[in-house]
């Protein structure tokens, strides 16, 4: 099931609904996100970070399991989180700190693998390329940083390089409000949108801008199409303005250079963009409180959710598992969610724990159903059979063996035969006799 | 009698038990009759299985009464077969044993259902003591297996099931412990994989026997490889028994443990002792009491008492084998999370493979030269297996690697440098794979010099043509002469170019093969594809220090690999065996697949080796019916992407870009002139070029639809007279004009109001004019030419000729750095028309283009725009039609209601 959750900075909860069929699922309560702060880990729960006044020191992130509305685990990283993303598999959080650090968690341990400084101003957004090796991220300060993880995580490579990051671009002069990666591995492309009232696209392999757009308004999120013609960019003025990459545009449209169109719905300001999974739903999330629906086609709405009066600052398309739907059986579930979904994982932890560092260091594997193995599981005996045939063949010692049983067997009852023809002669012949001698007595009577 | 009825043809219902009975009149045994021929009942296996004689079910309907004749007949079939099993003759009760596993596996559920516990209880008598046949043993225990293998598509007897399979334990760890076959030991545990994985809780009474039973096997090394390779399976399998992630955890941890010991003996000697404590360190945390030793206590015992005498054979045997089942255990799948130790297992891995058969300079006297020498002669297959396990471990813990990463790498790289036999390198290629392939860019950019250097030297016998190379040996095994002739043909190929073919390489292949290392064809495969891997990952970032090697390489190596290669490949199988044939198949597979990815992996300019590819495919695509034609085919298919790359709009787009237009119109209709007139504008590259000027980028493609619309333009323009020409002309040129305007625009603020706009572009429109005349012709000469080389007469027309092409996906340098320059020239001299006169112009040729040919592009679609500007939206509507761009009216409807 393909829902859409969104959340939002006034506590409103996280509203989830069915992208298809338009259906409200349940909704989480009492969360205030920070902008980007909100994910789907692994699809297995949800996790965002929250917001907190400022005299608190330490950041708060919480987790909600698909089928309960209340906050299941909490954690305090040390300080504020603002961006947070996890990896497709769910192994990973990353979050973005009001310092300009990055942590690194484990998700199935909670434990926090790595924190490194990776801005002077604090982060805005994350984004993970789509090989999940490289990391993205923006800053207050406008700049934009790529991290190799494997880098990040290889203390000795790290000594030798000049620097920790792959690329550092600091063309923005801005806030950096968002970071989208494309499709395409290294190749990929990067787009950025910041308050600088510019996105520009960047090229990954070349660590080079490619491209800068100035648009009417400021944007707060990105969207790429997922053919990447063209890019979605939600502005503050509430439109939704459509940006060339590799599509023509006219240098000089009612917009700017290269933008070609927008969606507008004389809404407030667009804070969040997502794609579902067909590519041609665009999901926006708004000032207003609003979710909407596009149909990236025919640029129409086509749903509109509405969460809070209040701006909703995360929109998410994911892809829901069917087993924690409420449909099934309370007895099948029961016994699903035992053996399938474990519990929600432990708190993340604050620092990084170098004590333990020699026992720990553990991966936690998801578990995995066998259940290909009944499918292709080979039935035996008749390969066992060809290879006893072609044993009894050669007469092997096994076969022999049972050679020699039955011959065993054969001469028995090849003796007991003969044993009853013997006994079979003797009562014949005595009767013969008998019979002669019977005879005789009578004739000679 | 039912045997006599007629039936139709082979798929008739009737035929089934007919055929079934007389199975059973002449060819399955009875009691009366001695058996005398067991082969026969290979041709019962077959006619069974493939007529299905006891399947009890047919597709379409059939008369009851034929049903009820086939069933009877398998009653009859079932009958003899009980009273075979019961017979006291061993080889009748075998093959009695035998069909009835047959027909575990055909018959009907229903059947099966009612009657499995029978069959069961007959079975079961057959495995224990008063049946001693190995033969009977076996095949009941083959026969079990199949039992509960189908009946484990039953869930809803499962509970039944499961405590007949718990009382199977025992007699089946009795085969184990009393039987010395084996045969017996192999059906043995057969079956109890089969029942460990289907009803895993059976076994759950029994654990610890099962365990010490299994674990003694193996440790006593007694059975050959192919039987332990089963016992290893099977207690890798054991802790699925109990299915939580303590079993699973301690049962690695004793093997763990276990391996580390025996490591301790077998390299005495060879590496420094702290080694082996800091596996432990790792496994057993301090101050926790380390677990009991694998297979229980006894087992300890035993082995303790044995290591005295314990030959370096079964150390080592023993170690291979339970690092075997780690990663076993690390590869199938297991019903709950469970913690995979890695630190540990990496230091396990990286102690095998760093021994190397050197001595340790402080323990040198422990050694006799015959130990040494032993364990050097076995440490090649120990360290495959350490490589395995490694394959495991990364297998298992998939994006988790990432905090171990750059250890795995290190390790590797490490190893790497110092390993020089054939199947270890070939191992380590494939997991430099996996590891590229799982991990991506980053581990790309690690790995990427490791696996060009060595890929670089494994490959040089065959791509070093020239030069040194032709004189030097080839490095070919003797055994591999058969090959040679066509690598040797080939080097002398490379040389002088790669359509010239060498005569006489038969001649040159017997010189010398000294000198050189021999890089046997297995290794070079792996190399192939571990490039290939690397290119398919990451062969855009970082990679200007090795690209050109390994592009130039892998062309040279496909080229050669092709050459004397695939005609003859035919012949190859008649004269040589299997192996070489498949693996000489693979090699050139690996490296055509390795060229396509060199081909297709990004770069900014074109692939240098191209024509030369797609000539090498071309060729291969006409090797009928071989592997190699259909990857051809494939790279022929992947390859005309990069030769007309498209950025396709979602379903429509152009058309969807109409009703932002017109509603442009509605309110603003001057702007709207200008902005469609000058519509053909900035794609991507342009963009870029305006935008920082550097290098030309090449990542980025004019629409393959444009270039098909400037084509097609041109010709229309051809046709339509004087002014008309002129103007027409001017639209087609705004394709060479684009980067023109991008730098303009450049130098306005760019989020000017939108009327702000008007006066800029009308002196676009002006320039576009301004240069129709000289762009006219040119630019129809520019349509039919190919080649950019061919153009450099005028600055317009090499614009032209950018947009054409630029579709071919390889702007290079000195392509663009031409139209640098013109973009500057053509930036001065704008403005010269006035821009009434030109949006005039335009909207006549617009009528005339549209006139002409309802161009199917997406300037067509823009073209009718602008003819909208003059004749009104209802024309607009009817031109959208006529060039059938079906979207259209249905954005005009849906726009409003969004507003």
């Amino acid at each position: 099931m393909e829902v859409v959750i969104a959340s939002s900075p006034v506590d409103a909860g996280i509203g989830c609904w069915d992208l298809h069929s338009g259906a409200e699922q349940l909704r989480y309560r009492s969360c205030t996100s920070t902008p980007h702060g909100l994910a789907c880990v692994g699809q297995r729960f949800l996790v965002s970070s929250q917001l907190r006044d400022s005299s608190s020191s330490s950041g708060t992130i919480l987790y909600w399991s698909w089928n309960k509305p209340q906050v299941e685990v909490k954690s305090f990283p040390a300080e504020p989180i603002h961006p947070l993303i996890s990896n497709s598999d769910g192994t990973y959080i990353i979050g973005g700190g009001s310092s300009g650090a990055i942590y690194f968690w484990e998700v199935a341990s909670g434990r926090l693998l790595k924190r490194w400084h990776a801005h002077y101003r604090a982060a805005t957004c994350l984004f993970l390329s789509d090989d999940e090796s490289l990391l993205v991220s923006g800053a207050e300060d406008g700049c934009i940083r790529v991290w190799s993880l494997f880098m990040v995580f290889d203390d000795i490579g790290m000594e030798m390089a000049k620097h920790p990051y792959e690329y550092s671009f600091s063309e923005h002069t801005l806030r950096v409000t968002d970071v989208v990666s494309g499709y395409g591995g290294c190749n990929a492309i990067i787009v950025s949108a910041s308050e600088d009232r510019t996105c520009k696209v960047w090229s990954l392999s070349r660590g080079k801008l490619l491209r800068s757009i100035d648009f009417p308004s400021i944007i707060d999120a990105v969207a790429l199409d997922p053919g990447e013609h063209v890019f979605y960019a939600g502005a503050r003025d509430g439109k939704i303005y459509i940006a060339a990459l590799n599509a023509e545009s006219t240098p000089s449209n009612i917009y700017g250079k290269h933008i070609i169109g927008s969606l507008s719905d004389n809404s407030k300001g667009v804070t969040c963009l997502a794609f579902s999974m067909d590519g041609i739903l665009l999901v926006s999330g708004s000032e207003d409180g609003t979710i909407r629906v596009w149909d990236a086609k025919t640029r129409n709405i086509v749903r509109i959710f509405r969460l809070a009066k209040g701006p909703i600052n995360n929109v998410l398309v994911v892809r829901r598992p069917l087993y924690s739907n409420f449909q099934t059986s309370a007895n099948s579930h029961a016994s699903l969610s035992r053996r399938h979904v474990p519990l929600l994982p432990p708190p993340l932890s604050k620092y990084v724990n170098s004590t333990d560092e020699i026992v720990d260091s553990g991966a936690i594997t998801v578990p995995q159903t066998p259940s290909s193995d009944i499918m292709d599981a080979p039935y035996l005996s008749s390969h066992v059979l060809t290879k006893q045939i072609s044993e009894l063949q050669q007469q092997s010692s096994a076969a022999t063996g049972m050679e020699v049983d039955r011959l065993k067997l054969d001469c028995k009852r090849s003796l007991e035969m003969v044993q009853k023809w013997k006994e079979m002669f003797a009562d014949l012949h005595k009767f013969c006799v008998d019979e002669l001698l019977g005879n005789d007595q009578t004739q000679t009577q | 009698m039912a045997v006599f009825e007629h039936f139709q043809n082979l798929y008739d219902i009737r035929l089934k038990p007919r055929l079934l009975r007389s199975l059973i009149r002449d060819r399955v045994p009875d009691e009366k009759h001695p058996f005398s021929k067991p082969s026969e009942l290979s041709i019962v296996v077959s006619a069974v299985k493939n007529h299905g004689l006891l399947s009890e079910s047919s597709r379409e309907a059939v008369d009851p009464k034929h049903m009820e004749n086939w069933k009877s007949s398998i009653d009859a079939w079932i009958e003899r077969l009980l009273l075979l099993v019961s017979s006291k003759m061993p080889d009748k009760c075998w093959a009695g044993i035998c069909l009835l596993g047959l027909t575990c596996q055909e018959c009907s559920s229903d059947r099966f259902l009612a009657s499995y516990s029978v069959w069961f209880q007959k079975l079961l008598a057959q495995i224990q003591p008063p049946s001693d046949s190995h033969f009977v043993k076996v095949a009941s225990c083959a026969s079990l297996a199949d039992l509960f293998t189908r009946l484990s598509g039953f869930s809803n007897i499962k509970k039944d099931v499961t405590s007949h399979a718990g009382k199977l334990i025992q007699p089946v760890l009795k085969l184990l412990t009393d039987d010395s076959s084996g045969a017996v030991w192999e059906g043995a545990v057969d079956l109890l994989c089969s029942i460990i994985n289907f009803f895993p809780s059976s076994v759950h009474r029994h654990y610890e026997s099962v365990e010490a039973a299994i674990v003694s096997k193996i440790m006593s090394g007694k059975c050959d490889s192919n039987i332990s390779k089963k016992f290893v399976h099977c207690l890798a399998l054991l802790p699925r028994s109990k299915g939580d992630e303590d079993s699973w955890s301690l049962m690695l941890q004793k093997i763990l443990i276990s391996i580390n010991v025996d490591l301790n003996d077998a390299f005495q000697g060879l590496e420094e002792e702290t080694k082996s404590n800091e596996v432990i360190k790792h496994l057993v945390p301090p101050g926790k009491e380390p677990p009991p030793p694998l297979g229980g206590n006894k087992m300890q015992g035993e082995t303790s008492n044995q290591a005295t005498e314990m030959s370096e054979q079964l150390i080592l045997h023993r170690i291979s084998m339970l690092m075997l089942c780690c990663c076993r255990m690390l590869t199938n799948p297991y019903p709950a999370q469970v913690i995979v130790p890695v630190r540990p297992l990496l230091v396990l891995v990286g102690r095998v493979l760093m021994v190397d058969g050197s001595l340790s300079q402080s323990l040198l006297p422990f050694l006799t030269v015959m130990q040494r020498e032993f364990i050097c002669s076995e440490l090649p297959l120990l360290h495959l297996c350490g490589l395995d396990l490694l394959t495991g471990i990364i297998k298992r813990v998939r994006s988790q690697l990432l905090p171990h990463a750059a250890d795995v790498v290190r390790l590797l790289t490490e190893y790497f440098r110092r390993c020089a036999l054939p199947a270890l390198r070939v191992k380590v290629y494939s997991i430099l794979r996996i590891l590229l392939i799982s991990m991506g860019v980053g581990m790309a950019q690690y790995l990427a010099q490791e696996v060009v250097s060595n890929a670089l030297v494994d490959l040089d016998s065959i791509a070093h043509g020239c030069g040194e190379a032709s004189s030097t040996p080839c490095s070919k095994a003797a055994s591999e002469g058969l090959l040679l002739p066509s690598y040797r043909k080939r080097k002398h190929g490379t040389i002088t170019g790669f359509s010239e073919e060498q005569q006489g390489g038969v001649g040159t292949e017997m010189e010398a093969v000294k000198g050189k290392p021999i890089t046997p064809i297995a290794v070079q495969t792996a190399a192939l594809q571990a490039l290939e891997a690397l290119l398919t990952v990451g062969g855009a970032l970082r990679s200007e220090c090795w690209r050109q090697n390994v592009d130039l390489l892998l062309i040279t190596v496909a080229t050669n690999a092709s050459n004397g290669g695939w005609a003859n490949e035919e012949k190859d199988i008649f004269l040589l065996s299997d192996e070489p044939t498949s693996t000489r198949t693979d090699f050139q597979l690996a490296a055509l697949r390795a060229l396509l990815a060199s081909l297709l992996s990004p770069a900014r300019v074109r692939p240098p080796y191209l024509s030369q590819g797609l000539e090498l495919f071309r060729r291969g695509k006409q090797e009928t019916g071989t592997k190699v034609a259909e990857f051809c085919a494939h790279a022929l298919l992947a390859l005309e992407v990069l030769m007309h790359p498209r950025a396709l709009p979602l379903v429509n787009f152009p058309s969807g870009d109409h009703p932002d237009f017109g509603q442009g119109f509605n309110c603003k209709f001057p702007k709207n002139i200008f902005s469609s007139g000058l519509k053909n504008n900035s794609p991507f590259p342009r963009g870029i070029l305006g935008k920082d000027e550097i290098e030309p980028e090449s990542n980025d493609d004019e629409l393959y639809s444009s270039w098909l619309g400037n084509d097609e333009e041109t010709e229309a323009s051809a046709s339509i007279p004087d002014k008309h020409l002129e103007s027409r002309q001017e639209l087609s040129e705004k394709d060479g004009r684009l980067s023109t305007e991008d730098h303009q625009a450049e130098k306005h603020p760019s989020d000017l109001p939108a009327g702000a706009q008007f006066p800029k572009e009308g002196d676009r429109g002006a320039t576009d004019a301004a240069h129709m005349e000289t762009g006219g012709i040119k630019d129809s000469i520019m349509a039919q030419s190919e080649r950019v080389q061919e153009i450099i007469p005028n600055n317009d027309v090499r614009l032209q000729d950018k947009d054409v092409m630029v579709p071919t996906g390889d702007l290079t340098a000195n392509v663009v750095e031409p139209n640098k320059g013109k973009i500057e020239s053509s930036g001065s001299d704008s403005s010269k028309a006035t821009p009434a006169l030109s949006s005039e112009i335009n909207n006549k040729v617009l009528m005339a283009a549209a006139d002409a040919n309802a161009l199917p592009s997406d300037q067509g679609s823009l073209l009718t725009t602008s003819i909208v500007i003059e004749k009104g939206k209802k024309l607009v509507l009817e031109y959208n039609s006529d060039a059938s761009k079906d979207s259209f009216p249905d954005i005009v409807d849906g726009e409003p209601d969004s507003d």
